[in-house]
């Protein structure tokens, strides 16, 4: 894969849907009730929608690298973010990423990248970096 | 009043309980389907089962993780960093050796956040034979409120 420092990776879109937080929640025995009840939301003073899991924000810029390796999940060899605030159920929300650099380590080609997703172009909720496998 | 320092930093660098953690095919196609992903059941395991699957087989829940460092899901603890690294790509039906322990802790006061503690954790999943597989760092902010 021939790779120019500065190119963006395709971006990869989600609708935070409310049932998908819901599944997350059961699977992984999560019982903070922001990501389900409105009104536990509403009391903390977090507004009227649930909340995303901050790992399912963290989990679409994987999807975004993933996409752009092709689509071997095993790709993706390091991600490390900050998260930087919530995503709500209802919001849109893009997982983007730019290549800052190419090298060659135990016989493979990795790419560094700057990751984050976005609301918009000012507001992004995480941010950090990745290392994906490209040949 | 918040843990003490002391009895917080004591903390840095003993083992969590740990455990292990399988990647159940069902369960790793409900977890991508629900986070976007193309939803699979077999072959190479999703990144993020390396944060799943850290936490899973740490041997304590977050529930119990918060209180060891004096802390309810009620204090309103955040996400601050998280790392993950992975040696060897995680597989679908796998079994992990998880283990780990807190690894820093950083009492902080803000002018309008007030006190508050970041505690980090590092946690390693391991092949059955004890070949590194990947590492899950975190670290999450604990408000402090007297």
């Amino acid at each position: 894969m021939d790779i120019e420092l500065g190119v963006e990776i395709p971006a990869f879109v989600v609708d935070v849907a409310d049932e998908r937080m819901k599944t997350v929640a059961a699977l992984l025995n999560d019982s903070n009730p922001i990501h389900w009840d409105v009104e536990s939301v509403r009391r903390l003073g977090m507004g009227d929608r649930p909340v995303n899991q901050g790992p399912n924000n963290l989990a679409y810029v994987a999807n975004a690298l993933i996409a752009w390796a092709g689509g071997d999940p095993g790709a993706v060899r390091r991600l490390q973010v900050r998260f930087l605030g919530n995503v709500f159920g209802g919001e849109r929300v893009t997982a983007r990423g730019v290549v800052t650099g190419v090298r060659r380590e135990g016989g493979v080609a990795l790419a560094d990248l700057d990751v984050w997703l976005e609301r918009a172009e000012d507001d992004r909720v995480l941010d950090g970096t990745a290392t994906v496998v490209v040949g | 009043m918040p843990i003490a320092l002391a009895d917080l930093e004591a903390l840095v660098g003993k083992p969590f309980p740990g455990g292990t953690y399988t990647i159940e095919p069902y369960r790793h196609w409900l977890m991508t389907d629900a986070f976007g992903a193309v939803p699979t059941s077999e072959g190479t395991a999703h990144p993020m089962e390396t944060y799943y699957g850290a936490l899973a087989g740490m041997g304590l829940s977050v529930d119990e993780l918060f209180a060891l460092v004096g802390a309810t899901a009620a204090d309103g603890p955040m996400f601050g960093e998280t790392t993950i690294d992975i040696r060897q790509p995680l597989r679908i039906g796998a079994t992990y050796d998880v283990s780990g322990s807190i690894e820093s802790v950083e009492r902080k006061e803000g002018r309008r956040a007030g006190v508050f503690d970041i505690v980090g954790f590092r946690l390693e999943l391991r092949e059955p034979g004890g070949e590194l597989a990947a590492v899950s760092t975190n670290s999450f902010i604990f408000p402090r409120r007297d």
